[in-house]
């Protein structure tokens, strides 16, 4: 690690430190009630607490497997989908607007429906995160088909090429820098998804702790799963996302834009 | 397009489109009447498509789904411009100087990891239901969002162009109005489409879980008692609502902004 970037992470690590100082100082000099607002103390305990009884790992490991399951099955659903509505262009165009369509309706907005359909529990939160990967990874994935030129199939084709390659020297590359892209967007949403289909409907996982500790006035708790929710969104986005894009970059001398 | 060089005309092309656009649709309407005659469904979980027209008729008479889309819109717009104008002067500040932009960063990724949803339990201790927290978690949701766009707008303008203007004896308002004001636009321009979709889903999970009203409440609420009809024609209603804010409002403001800048091209 080079110097500047060690002072830039102690200048980051003292920036998080300072607020954390900030948030205990001022519990003493506000004066509320304890479940109002919580202390950093107060939260630290509760995650020595219930990482001693356990309840803590085993609800973070519940929702890591919902969040897997659904980004891995919402992933292979959308990509099959694009590759089966870009081989023809009738139905490209039959479906495009049904799939921007899609796209517009807000994920959450489907939960209650979802809940109606599937009851409360498990099947609610996965279905809930494979619908919100599957269209901003169906809808990239079929834009960067879109983008692709059409002299390139053309060529392809008038060298020999059949359908079967042309798909996968064309097309599939053609699509992935977009693909890509569309992947991160999802695995956002659909952790967001996850933790809002906890709230609504589970009895374990991170959100089922943020939503139930309020309703016993432990929001030390509450804060915990608020905090967790956080470090594990960027383990999962530093740790996988970010090197899974910037591997199919190196790989394919691709430059994807990032937003967000 | 012809192989016999007969070009069809525009509107011929379009109509053929939207004729082909509407193929699927009419096959899912089908599907869908069809589906209780092949397999027992109850009635409340596969309401027809002629219940939901009816319910649509039924709220948009009786005013509940005017006055529900006026509460989720004030809210929205109360919520959207509270964040904004939080995040903009505090992330301008922020960004100006590089040693607090390093400092505060981190914070702020972490703070934009959590933020939305996941605050609505706390903003219920605080604000008690109904329109307090959805405001709270809209706001959050926001200033989290574009502050830090903000502070990467920024961040991106090229050094080049900040020691050009220094050089030529650029400082305070002007340097600020010449360059980081146009130079961190885009960023920010762009970064308000995600803020506004952000924002959406703030309010409408809020609505659901803290809300005593509004769209996101009318949904939730009216699936506790398997009023599936009003739950569909809820969820129309706010992919509605979310297509023309995106087409009316951002398009335009992109193509107006960032594309007439020749800064990013226009997809």
């Amino acid at each position: 690690m080079s110097w500047s970037a060690q002072t830039k992470m102690l200048k980051g690590a003292s920036g998080i430190a300072a607020i954390l100082l900030l948030w205990q100082l001022s519990v003493y000099v506000v004066d509320v009630p304890p479940h109002f607002y919580p202390s950093p103390a107060a939260v630290w305990r509760a995650f020595i607490e219930m990482t001693e009884k356990g309840i803590l790992p085993s609800y973070i490991a519940d929702s890591m497997l919902r969040y897997l399951l659904g980004v891995l099955i919402g992933t292979a659903i959308g990509c099959a989908l694009a590759l089966l509505i870009a081989s023809s262009k009738l139905a490209m165009r039959m479906l495009g607007p049904m799939i921007d369509f899609l796209y517009y309706m807000v994920e959450l907005a489907w939960i209650p429906l979802f809940v109606i359909w599937f009851g409360f529990g498990l099947p609610t939160i996965l279905v809930a995160v494979v619908y919100v990967v599957i269209w901003p990874v169906l809808f990239n994935s079929l834009s960067g088909i879109r983008s692709i030129q059409p002299s390139l199939i053309l060529a392809a084709r008038s060298l020999g090429g059949s359908r079967w390659q042309v798909l996968r020297e064309v097309v599939l590359p053609g699509m992935l820098p977009q693909a890509v892209n569309g992947f991160r967007v999802a695995a956002g949403f659909a952790f967001r998804a996850l933790i809002f289909g906890e709230l609504i409907g589970a009895q374990s996982g991170i959100g089922y702790l943020i939503f139930e500790s309020t309703t016993h006035l432990q929001t030390d708790r509450t804060v915990l799963g608020m905090i967790c929710m956080g470090l594990l969104w960027l383990f999962i986005d530093r740790n996988y996302l970010r090197p899974f894009e910037k591997a199919t970059i190196d790989r394919w001398g691709m430059v994807v834009s990032h937003d967000s | 397009m012809t192989a016999n060089g007969i070009a069809p005309s525009r509107l011929a092309r379009q109509a053929a489109s939207i004729g082909l656009a509407l193929i699927v649709p009419a096959l899912v309407v089908a599907a869908w009447a069809a589906v209780p005659f092949f397999v027992k469904v109850p009635a409340y979980k596969l309401p027809t498509v002629m219940e939901i027209g009816e319910q649509f008729w039924v709220l948009t008479s009786n005013g509940k789904l005017g006055w529900e889309l006026l509460v989720s819109g004030s809210r929205f717009i109360v919520g959207l411009l509270l964040g904004t104008a939080l995040a903009l002067p505090l992330g301008l500040a922020i960004a100006l100087n590089r040693h607090v932009s390093d400092v505060v960063r981190p914070a702020l990724v972490f703070f934009q990891a959590i933020a939305g949803i996941a605050w609505v339990p706390m903003a219920i201790i605080w604000f008690g239901f109904g329109q307090g927290p959805v405001i709270f978690v809209i706001a959050n949701t926001v200033f989290f969002s574009t502050i830090y766009n903000v502070v990467r707008g920024v961040e991106s303008i090229p050094a080049v162009l900040r020691n050009a203007v220094r050089s030529m004896g650029g400082t305070g308002i002007g340097y600020f109005r010449e360059l980081i004001l146009p130079g961190a636009l885009v960023q920010i321009i762009v970064g308000l489409r995600t803020s506004m979709a952000f924002g959406l889903r703030a309010l409408v999970g809020a609505e659901m879980i803290a809300g005593t009203s509004g769209l996101g409440f009318m949904t939730i609420d009216a699936s506790q008692s398997y009023g599936t009809d009003t739950v569909i024609v809820g969820m129309l209603v706010i992919a509605v609502v979310w297509y023309v804010l995106d087409r009316a409002v951002f398009i335009p403001l992109e193509r107006k902004t960032v594309v007439r800048w020749g800064l990013q091209r226009f997809q």
